[in-house]
């Protein structure tokens, strides 16, 4: 309660946790050199499997993969178009669950089942978004939840025989049903890594496109980006659409792996700790997912014979990450990161750069660096051309 | 429909509507006062019906002992949350995403008291013995355990008395002068900080002596408040947040369509219409029946 708190209403201008230093890099353009260590850790990343012999470790390892391509999706809907959305694991079980009754009943080849998945999310994503973007704010939040959970509650309770309710769908067939156990786990591997590295480079892409820009102006300052005809509904369903479908897709891979699926994927627990994965990594940026989701499983493995444990702890990050970094470790590492670089580029111009760290607020070109716009309206109190040492 | 089947949906109606409300009312005397949305609400609910056990059931005492330990209990744990996850960050008060940090802050509360519970008491469904047994038959069939009536005597007498502590004590004015005009109290001497802790943890007392009712009504379990969160969830959102009248008519109006589908189309679907009618209801009036459209929106 240190300073006296202004009752005014604020005006709604940017609904994400990194309201006071918001990541400025948080889709960087891929520098030569950026392209070079994404490529050498995609490589590591693939070759795990042909090191590593412990099936108990690599199956830790699909299941965190699946659950990264989850999160990459609702870090596009939750951090970049800043909608609280917080039915996507209810999406993501409704895109397993398409999958999985597919593979089931009809003889599609598995592939097919897992992209109807992805498209059965889309389509419940589009529904949900239609009275959800009508409301505001919290509002937002309240309404997913509860959508989230009555989608459970009916799986639960289904007695048609449909879903299985609450032991899950019968033993499905899955992407590869001839391969032996080893070399099914593998290949689920390399499957849903490809779809990782994909999904993050689209969604980078896209953060880049104009519908990325348009989704970051209306989460940033929705009445401006409305006046200048940005619709924030049009857009924001599409971010929906785009977010769901990927959901599904990772739905339909966690049937595929797991052979079933079940209420137990969706609710509560499932989704603290995906919530705590995101925050942690930083929302809104394209590591964050990446670093939180890798991060707590590995915090979570380690204390997998402490159930209990292992949420309370989970609960105590989140709770000091959200106090002491509001922007996660992906922002805390940028923000590390380009100290350095200023220290650097100061050497470099012998004290001329201008990058005392301004609140973060020093701004490349918009957009013509590559270099994402920080908070609206720091770009007009930056002098034109201040060194940005993320550019050099 | 029977006139059975009407005086039950009556009956049901009062007993959930008094439950639903006395869990929402205080996150909504909290989102009023702090502009929060407590998700640590439920979890008080779970505490509370511990607590009723353990008095109840393990220590074998009187059910009134039972009802003021589970108030004190959970007022202590609700000023200790404010203390923990709401007032390191208000000084981020004044930023948009303040109800969503906080959001998620309470959210991890109710993660850690969750699965303390899960890690000392065990994930086993315990029984609480009902606060009074037996029942009343009132009209043909129909059946009012004495347990329900004395939830819905009791929630409905700690509604009121919210209300008349709102309304005439000193504190309660207190309380009612942030929600109003925090600048304006502060002004006029209101200990802002004393009132925080205060008014949360009195919040989470009606939620934790809701679940000393809801244990006997069902059992407690480290899970037991996600349920009445959702419900509470669902009525605040519908009852317009921050506006008390609207919550407690709102609790009403979610109970009597929740009576009435359970008895025309059974347990399982009653959730899911529910669902379905609030959704129509939002998107006619997109912030509550009673709530401020210049909060709720755009």
């Amino acid at each position: 309660m240190s300073a006296l708190p202004n009752r005014t209403e604020p005006t709604p201008a940017r609904p994400a946790l990194t309201r006071t230093a918001p990541p400025r890099s948080a889709f960087p353009a891929m520098t030569p050199a950026r392209w070079m260590v994404t490529g050498v850790l995609v490589a590591l990343a693939a070759v795990i499997p042909l090191v590593m012999t412990n099936q108990y470790a690599l199956s830790v390892m699909v299941t965190t993969l699946v659950l990264l391509v989850l999160n990459i999706s609702w870090n596009f809907v939750l951090g970049v178009a800043g909608v609280w959305n917080f039915g996507q694991l209810a999406i993501y079980a409704l895109g397993g669950y398409g999958a999985g009754i597919i593979m089931l009943h009809t003889s599609l080849s598995p592939w097919l089942a897992v992209l109807a998945g992805g498209v059965v999310a889309a389509f419940a994503a589009v529904l949900l978004a239609f009275p959800t973007l009508r409301l505001y704010g919290i509002y937002t939040s309240l309404l997913t939840f509860a959508f989230a959970e009555v989608i459970e509650y009916v799986i639960v309770n289904d007695g048609s025989g449909l879903t299985g309710g609450t032991f899950g769908l019968p033993i499905v067939k899955g992407l590869y049903a001839s391969l032996s156990l080893a070399a099914s786990a593998r290949a689920y591997y390399w499957t849903v890594l490809a779809v990782v590295v994909v999904s993050t480079i689209v969604l980078a892409a896209v953060g880049h496109s104009r519908l990325g820009i348009a989704l970051r102006g209306i989460r940033d300052a929705p009445a401006y980006a409305a006046a200048r005809g940005v619709s924030p509904m049009r857009y924001r369903v599409i971010a929906f659409a785009v977010s769901g479908f990927l959901a599904g897709i990772a739905g339909g891979l966690y049937v595929s792996y797991n052979q079933s699926i079940s209420p137990s994927a969706m609710g509560l627990t499932p989704m603290s700790i995906d919530v705590t994965m995101l925050v942690i990594g930083g929302l809104g940026t394209a590591t964050g997912p990446i670093i939180g989701t890798v991060l707590l499983a590995i915090v979570q493995t380690a204390l997998v014979s402490h159930p209990g444990a292992e949420l309370t702890i989970l609960g105590i990050f989140l709770l000091v990450v959200v106090v002491f970094v509001p922007d996660g470790l992906a922002g805390l590492a940028a923000r590390y990161w380009r100290r350095v670089s200023t220290w650097a580029a100061e050497d470099d111009q012998s004290g001329e750069a201008a990058g005392q760290e301004v609140a973060g607020q020093e701004v490349a070109g918009q957009e013509t660096g590559g270099q994402e716009t920080a908070e609206p309206g720091a770009a007009a109190e930056i002098p034109e051309g201040s060194p940005d040492p993320n550019v050099a | 429909m029977a006139a059975t089947d009407i005086v039950g949906i009556a009956v049901t109606t009062i007993i959930l509507g008094s439950i639903y409300g006395l869990v929402a009312i205080g996150m909504t005397l909290i989102y009023g006062t702090l502009r929060i949305l407590d998700m640590s609400q439920g979890s008080m609910v779970m505490v509370g019906s511990f607590v009723g056990w353990g008095i109840l059931v393990v220590a074998g005492l009187n059910p009134v002992i039972a009802i003021a330990a589970a108030f004190v209990a959970t007022f202590i744990l609700g000023a200790l949350t404010q203390l923990v996850s709401v007032q390191p960050l208000m000084k981020r008060r004044n930023a948009i995403d303040f109800e969503m940090v906080t959001f998620i802050t309470t959210f991890a509360v109710a993660m850690i008291l969750t699965n303390v519970a899960l890690e000392l008491l065990g994930p086993q469904q315990r029984n609480v013995t009902p606060v009074i047994s037996g029942g009343v038959n009132i009209y043909h069939g129909v059946n009012l355990p004495y347990q329900s009536m004395a939830m819905a005597i009791v929630s409905i007498t700690m509604m009121a008395g919210l209300g008349i502590f709102l309304a005439r004590t000193r504190w309660g004015m207190a309380i009612r002068a942030v929600a109003q005009d925090l600048d304006a109290a502060r002004l006029m001497g209101v200990p802002v900080g004393k009132l925080y802790p205060l008014t949360m943890g009195l919040a989470s007392a009606l939620a934790g002596v809701a679940g000393v009712f809801l244990g006997g009504l069902y059992f407690a379990y480290p899970q037991a408040g996600d349920l009445p969160l959702l419900e509470a969830l669902i009525v605040v959102i519908f009852g317009g947040l921050g506006s008390l009248p609207g919550t407690v008519y709102a609790a009403y109006a979610i109970g009597l369509i929740q009576a009435t589908a359970e008895v025309l189309v059974g347990t399982t679907w009653s959730l899911p219409i529910l669902y379905g009618v609030i959704l129509f209801v939002l998107i006619i009036r997109p912030y509550g029946l009673l709530g401020k459209p210049s909060e709720a929106r755009l």
